[in-house]
């Protein structure tokens, strides 16, 4: 471990609380002006303050699988730009092919000057609901190649000198759906990396810029001290685990996903070199995407608080080997990766449960379903040209932990999104919601119960829509661990208003028509621990709640629940003694 | 309102009962009462009692009371049976949430139950589509089945939400009206009548918690009223809500939602009456307790409204864009940004030698280590004894003895393993108390497009006039009001407050389209309904506002529209109005002539402010230490011999600092480079930073 020169550990406290309160004035700032509903109810962005250097000294909260992002980024954009970085410009970038991570993620990067001194960056990235390409909302899990998926920006200049570089936003202007849409959330980014600017300025009038330079590095140096002292504490070995998705993005295949991870001492490393080559579809991902989940994987099986800079990474090593889904090249599509994230997080969480068992919980769903459904709305005044696109997310359930039962419908912990009001859907688009809840008996069993599946149906209000869906664990359930079982398949129905009615794969784009109603359920969340051993009381409770039926209360969890909603103890322990022997 | 005799506030929690009695001649008498758990309504009784039965008191004309009882109802789940009956397909709509985890990287956090659990909550089937038409009209027979069910089922409480029933009210008033019939001894709270506003889970969550709490203010609100009936009080009965305003007993029994939280507002609408007294109108409000500190924004004499509050939530998120932690209610309410952070709070250091401060807090029991009832962990009163910034002493009229020697022992235990000396670790504990508190400050101004130094602090709570000086430095802020008995000030607040009521009808216009006719209906709509509730109450003032956004975006900003006859002028200028203060508060605003939507229309009432006649707080509590004396503070590691006043000694002449003014039960600290000075009027130390001071 490197020691510096003491840093008065008050003022790091006080300059760390500063930036932090910085980075979170971005945040709020992106969400309350943005207006694609990714950003606004996904909370689908990040927002970064970075030294001189451009290591990361602060982020807002936001989704956590941004974290590898913005290094990645701004390893490229120095790479590119170096010296001739000036006060008043502002980058973008969304290429995955030069720093980026799909092309919906737009990268909005400040350089912050005083006295025309470079003092750091403000940063910012966010999930636009359409880049251009193919289909509406860009995303589509048959794209084959880049060039479906919409514009590529690789490093430009959107502000020169503080004048906005008109040539640039005429060609995005050419090239999406929606620009006043695409335009409203770069200016929301664009302002929030204003006001972190100014406030960085203010900071570092106060501190002077060179110790301010010092004590964010000492930040840095401070939070990789803090996750090296927790790692150290955990045991030393290597443990694997695979896990599957069950689409290449086009036809229904199993994916491997294969972690192999080492805790050595202070430091732990994440292989995913033997994972799929890449895929046809676009679920591939870049290497800095796969470096964010690993992060979540093992700052989720963190005890302590770490603080969001560089220094939290370094003891963390990611492996992976271009020309497989965790590693793109040319010209793989990725606009769908974030399913691959969630399985990588998966896998990476398999192989850390066998390490540190009391750390790490069930698999949750799987992650967030994405439906996007897009078309011409009927005239009512509110359009740009008739056009909308409708980002639908269904956002997910836990898995059981070592301690609790998985909790019934939260998001991902990866992604912090929320789900979008039925009355607001309802009222912007033209679509209706006809049913939303909880799914009975989709929990997997366990000491712990995992988390019922949710379920959400859409009837389609207008005609030649086109409908994009991205969901996963059809074939591979969310797995259980410590015994507990698997959560409930996730499933895609589509019924014509005759009375048809056809299965759908998980990953599919088609074009449905006014009448139609999509049903779609998630998984369920894997159960943790010896489903015999649960409480008999607690299934009651599950039974009484219509959230385990008696007939699955009596399958999965040997308890007999009488009629009048109470455990008959007696058939209970006989049948528990007769499973157990069995 | 001009009310002769005596006006008398009453503050319960759960540890303590303030009352205060505003006598008709102007004279302010405050008592501190231990409170009665779980028949909080004796403590009430007695203490305004007692007050008024004293030398300052006389006829009690009216009596406002702010109350946690609700609170601590949902807080503890000791609500009633409560079933949630909504639209078909949509049972478990509270129980999902809005999805959000308030904590990230934590796998083990558990979403809090729902208030109604899943076999308490039915599905009618009916159906109102999003443009207010009927798909399925409500059945009368499965209404009445649902109602024999609930009987079955023994439920107290009825909370009832179908969707878009902001639109399209008739089939909740239809369902209400048949448990009327069939279910009588049952409470109903129907979602369009608590909050008629698009979102289907907060609508729900906030009915929900209305009905959770309803037969229990109820009958709570009964009590407090038969036991002043019984010794001679018969003013009518006020009850302080979460917007700052007051309500009549009667309303609150049906809305008691509107009670729940009404402490920390109660604090700011007294900052705002003092404000008003000192003729100063643009303050930020800091209130700094045992647990946490909350600030809040006044600006141009009024108080920022906020539109939701998460009960037991807002203290563990770590930013204010989180939510989740808690039960959700979307009602008018104040903008208050909280923080972990208060004199409890207890230092510690991390595994790689980092000084943390809170937000766990040594509480009321055992305390800070100096009070010497077993706690031994440093916390911020420690570190403020250890500097010298209160006094070890008793204080609080002997209520509390502090130790010195106790809080040295404390700060020891973070001092050593950094290598520092006590006071080094007193004084950092005080800074990075400080750096948190600032971040509540900035996130209702900074984070909102204030500048902080446009704006006075006024510092109360126990432990705000330590801290108020030392802040405002830190935020560049030139002014800091003590109030008089800034520890007991939410009790002033109930006194400042008005009768007030809010109504909304969520819309969706465009500004650029909008006929004046269907807003002056719908403000129509909504005067009606508030005519009813603001009866017996005179001189009303109405406040008209508009919430508006640019087409695509959820969030909206509020705007002010004017009274009189809605004229199309008066609409045509509500873009103006929006854009500017979208670019105020976000710094952008969208291309020129982007569309605009009216998303909602809001209306409250105002009843007459309390009278203004003379507010003398000076004399309310005994002052603190004798006069003449001195302590030594240690500031930025100088010794500094400070001469120690109170209050009283203070006159309209500014006295230079470094100065200490001890008090009843805190100690406002006047840093050197800046002046203090006593309104006469108000008691009010005026705290003014010299134009040398940084």
């Amino acid at each position: 471990m490197v020691t510096r020169a003491r840093v008065d550990p008050i003022t790091l406290q006080i300059v760390g609380n500063a930036l932090a309160s910085m980075a979170d004035e971005m945040a709020t700032t992106i969400c309350r002006t943005a207006h694609s509903t990714v950003v606004r109810d996904g909370m689908d962005f990040s927002a970064v303050v970075c030294d001189a250097k451009g290591r990361t000294v602060a982020q807002a909260v936001s989704v956590p699988f941004h974290l590898g992002s913005i290094p990645t980024a701004m390893e490229t954009l120095l790479a590119r730009y170096g010296h001739r970085i000036r006060p008043g410009d502002v980058f973008v970038l969304n290429d995955p092919f030069d720093g980026g991570m799909h092309l919906q993620d737009i990268f909005v990067f400040k350089p912050v000057h005083l006295d025309g001194e470079l003092i750091g960056f403000t940063a910012t990235t966010a999930h636009h609901g359409d880049v251009g390409g193919r289909l509406p909302g860009s995303s589509a899990c048959d794209n084959t190649e880049i060039f479906q998926e919409g514009i590529r920006l690789p490093w430009l200049r959107l502000y020169a000198e503080g004048e906005p570089v008109e040539d640039v936003f005429k060609i995005i202007e050419a090239n999406v759906r929606i620009p006043r849409m695409t335009f409203g959330d770069l200016a929301a980014q664009v302002a929030a990396c204003s006001v972190a600017e100014r406030a960085l300025v203010a900071l570092a009038e106060r501190h002077g810029a060179g110790p301010l330079a010092e004590l964010m590095d000492a930040l840095i140096d401070y939070t990789e001290r803090l996750v090296r002292q927790e790692i150290a504490t955990w045991p030393d070995g290597t443990a694997s685990f695979t896990d599957y998705l069950g689409s290449d993005g086009v036809d229904v295949c199993d994916v491997p996903i294969t972690a192999h991870v080492t805790i050595a001492g202070d430091e732990i490393t994440a292989d995913l070199t033997d994972s799929a080559p890449m895929v046809r579809g676009s679920l591939n991902s870049t290497r800095s995407f796969v470096k964010a989940c690993v992060y979540q994987a093992v700052r989720a099986a963190l005890t302590v608080e770490v603080p969001n800079t560089a220094g939290a990474f370094r003891p963390i090593h990611v492996l992976t080997k271009p020309g497989t889904i965790a590693d793109v090249v040319m010209p793989g599509a990725s606009s769908m990766r974030g399913v691959t994230g969630f399985r990588v997080l998966d896998a990476v969480s398999g192989a850390l449960a066998q390490l540190l068992p009391d750390r790490v919980p069930a698999a949750g769903e799987g992650g967030n379903t994405l439906a996007i459904f897009g078309g011409e709305r009927p005239q009512d005044g509110w359009s740009d040209g008739g056009r909308f696109i409708f980002y639908e997310l269904v956002v997910g359930t836990w898995g059981g932990t070592p301690e609790a039962d998985g909790n019934d419908g939260l998001t991902n912990p990866a992604s912090l999104a929320a789900n979008i009001p039925v009355e607001v859907a309802e009222s912007e688009y033209p679509i209706v919601v006809e049913r939303y809840g909880l799914v009975p008996d989709s929990g997997g069993a366990g000491l712990h119960r995992g988390g019922l599946a949710i379920e959400r149906v859409w009837r389609c209000l207008t005609p030649r829509t086109s409908l994009i869906v991205r969901s996963d664990r059809v074939k591979h359930p969310p797995y259980g661990l410590a015994g507990g079982g698997p959560g409930g398949l996730s499933t895609n129905v589509l019924r014509h208003p005759n009375g048809s009615e056809e299965v759908l794969a998980p990953m599919f784009s088609i074009e449905i028509e006014a009448g139609d109603v999509y049903e779609h359920r998630t998984a369920g969340g894997g159960g943790w621990g010896d489903p015999l051993e649960r409480d008999p009381a607690a299934v009651a409770d599950d039974v009484l709640n219509e959230k385990v039926s008696a007939e699955a209360a009596r399958r999965l969890y040997a308890v007999v629940v009488a009629r009048d909603g109470t455990v008959d103890l007696e058939q209970t322990t006989a049948l528990r003694v007769e499973r157990r022997s069995a | 309102m001009t009310v002769a005799g005596a006006r008398v506030g009453v503050d319960v929690g759960g540890t303590f009962t303030d009352v205060i009695l505003h006598g008709a001649e102007g004279r302010v008498v405050i008592r501190k009462l231990l409170s009665t758990p779980p028949s909080y309504d004796l403590a009430v009784v007695e203490a305004v009692g007692g007050l008024a039965a004293g030398p300052a008191g006389g006829p009690v004309a009216e009596v406002v009371h702010g109350t946690t009882v609700a609170t601590n109802a949902v807080l503890e789940r000791r609500g009633s049976r409560t079933a949630l009956v909504t639209t078909a397909g949509f049972r478990d709509v509270l129980e999902l949430r809005r999805l959000r985890i308030p904590h990230m990287y934590d796998l083990f956090w558990r979403k809090p139950p729902p208030l109604v659990e899943r076999h308490l909550r039915f599905e009618l089937n009916e159906r109102v589509a999003a443009d207010g038409t009927v798909v399925r009209a409500l059945d009368d027979g499965e209404s009445r089945a649902l109602a024999d069910r609930l009987r079955e089922m023994r439920v107290q409480s009825v909370a009832v939400c179908f969707l878009h029933s902001y639109l399209y009210p008739e089939h909740e008033l239809r369902f209400g009206a048949i448990l009327a019939e069939e279910l009588p001894e049952a409470n109903v709270s129907l979602s369009s009548e608590i909050l008629r506003e698009q979102r289907e889970y907060e609508r729900s969550a906030t009915t929900v918690v209305n009905a959770y709490v309803r037969p229990l203010m109820s009958s709570y609100i009964d009590r407090i009223r038969s036991g002043l009936d019984e010794i001679g009080i018969d003013g009518p009965l006020q009850i302080m809500q979460s917007s700052g305003g007051v309500m009549t007993a009667e309303d609150a029994k049906q809305r008691p939602v509107f009670a729940l939280e009404s402490g920390p507002a109660a604090g700011v609408v007294a900052a705002r009456g003092m404000g008003q007294r000192l003729g100063v109108d643009n303050l930020l409000a800091f209130d700094m307790g045992g647990t946490t500190a909350k600030a809040s924004l006044i600006e141009d004499g009024a108080i920022s409204r906020g539109r939701e509050y998460e009960v037991g939530g807002s203290m563990s998120a770590g930013s204010r864009l989180i939510r989740g932690a808690g039960e959700l209610l979307r009602i008018p309410t104040i903008d208050i940004a909280e923080v972990g952070a208060g004199g409890g709070s207890i230092a510690w250091i991390d595994p790689a030698g980092g000084l943390q401060v809170g937000p766990r807090s040594a509480g009321a029991d055992p305390g800070p280590a100096c009070y010497a009832r077993g706690g031994v962990e440093p916390t911020v009163t420690d570190a403020n004894v250890l500097l010298g910034y209160m006094p070890a002493a008793t204080v609080a009229d002997g209520q509390v003895s502090i130790s010195a020697e106790y809080a040295e022992q404390a700060v020891l235990r973070v001092a050593e393993p950094l290598g520092l000396t006590p006071l080094e670790a007193a004084s950092g504990i005080h800074r990075i108390a400080n750096a948190r508190m600032t971040r509540a400050l900035r996130a209702v101004s900074s984070e909102k497009g204030r500048d902080p130094r446009d704006f006075a602090l006024i510092a109360y709570g126990g432990a705000g006039p330590i801290h108020a000086a030392g802040l405002a430095e830190d935020l560049g802020m030139r002014t800091v009001l003590v109030p008089a008995v800034a520890g007991l000030f939410s009790a002033v607040g109930l006194l400042f407050a008005r009768p007030e009521f809010h109504e909304v009808r969520t819309c969706h216009l465009d500004v650029d389209a909008a006929d004046p006719a269907v807003l002056a209906a719908l403000f129509a709509e909504m005067e009606a309904k508030l005519v009813h509730a603001l009866d017996g109450y005179s001189e009303v003032e109405w406040a008209r506002t508009a919430d508006l956004r640019y087409g695509g975006q959820s969030w909206e900003v509020e705007i002010g529209f004017p009274a009189g006859t809605i004229a199309a002028e008066a609409v045509a200028a509500l873009r103006a109005r929006f854009e500017d203060e979208h670019e105020r508060l976000y710094g952008v605003k969208d291309q020129a002539g982007s569309p605009v939507e009216i998303r909602a229309l809001r209306l409250a009432a105002l009843g007459a402010a309390p009278t203004a006649r003379s507010f003398q707080l000076d004399g309310a509590c005994v002052a603190g230490s004798a006069a003449g004396s001195s302590r030594l503070i240690h500031i930025d590691g100088d010794d500094v011999e400070t001469p120690v006043r109170t209050r009283s000694s203070l006159g309209d002449a500014p006295e230079p600092g470094p100065l200490l003014v001890d008090e009843y039960d805190t100690t406002v600290v006047v840093p050197d480079g800046w002046s203090a000075r006593r309104d006469a009027a108000t008691g009010t130390l005026v705290l003014d930073r010299g134009a040398d001071g940084h």
